[in-house]
């Protein structure tokens, strides 16, 4: 799997929230580094990517297990 | 870089939701976020009636739903908003029409015209009115 520079825990919260601290989170990676998105919120699987285009990084890799999806984004 | 102008115009706890859940995501996503306070939607930012908003009558039972969801408060959404800049402007008109002042209004408002709103929404890509 992926190496991640910092994992976000976003389980069981609500839409706005997963991509309110995930650009939190990603604000205090550097460039290059991968972020580990963590989120039980369903509209996530499709939030996720349109934040990630949205704000010009990469995601590189979605997954889902049971009710967790975990998102790995790329800083750009 | 995208840019979103809002209209607030109304003042229950679903029009807060819609209003602050756009803002709040669309700012998240590196847009520059605007919102124009008007009328009812004046509740939004008021310092005491944005405690309390109320809920359409026959929807009391959603209060549970918020809970269950785990939905951030609206003061909650404020405040995130207000850290990630999105401009919270509100309706001078309305205000006076009210008799409200700018201290009956949450911290780092700014209050304005009409003219204020369409010079900031004329170059906006997604305009939206709630």
């Amino acid at each position: 799997m992926m190496e991640a520079a910092k994992v976000l825990d976003a389980k069981g919260l609500a839409c706005p929230m997963p991509v309110v601290r995930t650009k939190k989170a990603m604000d205090e990676l550097h460039s290059g580094e991968v972020l580990e998105v963590h989120v039980t919120d369903k509209g996530a699987m499709n939030d996720m990517p349109a934040w990630a285009k949205a704000s010009g990084h990469e995601l590189i890799e979605q997954t889902e297990d049971g009710a967790v999806q975990k998102f790995w984004i790329k800083k750009n | 870089m995208t840019k979103v102008a809002i209209i607030a115009a109304n003042g229950g706890l679903f029009d807060a939701y819609k209003v602050f859940n756009i803002a709040t995501a669309a700012a998240a996503s590196d847009a520059e976020v605007g919102i124009f306070f008007t009328f009812e939607g004046l509740n939004l930012i008021h310092n005491e009636a944005n405690k309390n908003l109320p809920i359409p009558e026959g929807r009391e039972h959603f209060q549970e739903g918020f809970q269950q969801a785990n939905v951030p408060s609206i003061e909650e959404l404020v405040t995130i908003a207000k850290d990630l800049d999105v401009k919270l402007i509100a309706c001078q008109m309305t205000m006076d029409v009210m008799n409200l002042k700018k201290e009956d209004f949450i911290d780092g408002i700014e209050v304005g015209g009409t003219a204020t709103f369409v010079e900031y929404a004329k170059d906006a890509n997604i305009s939206l009115t709630f």
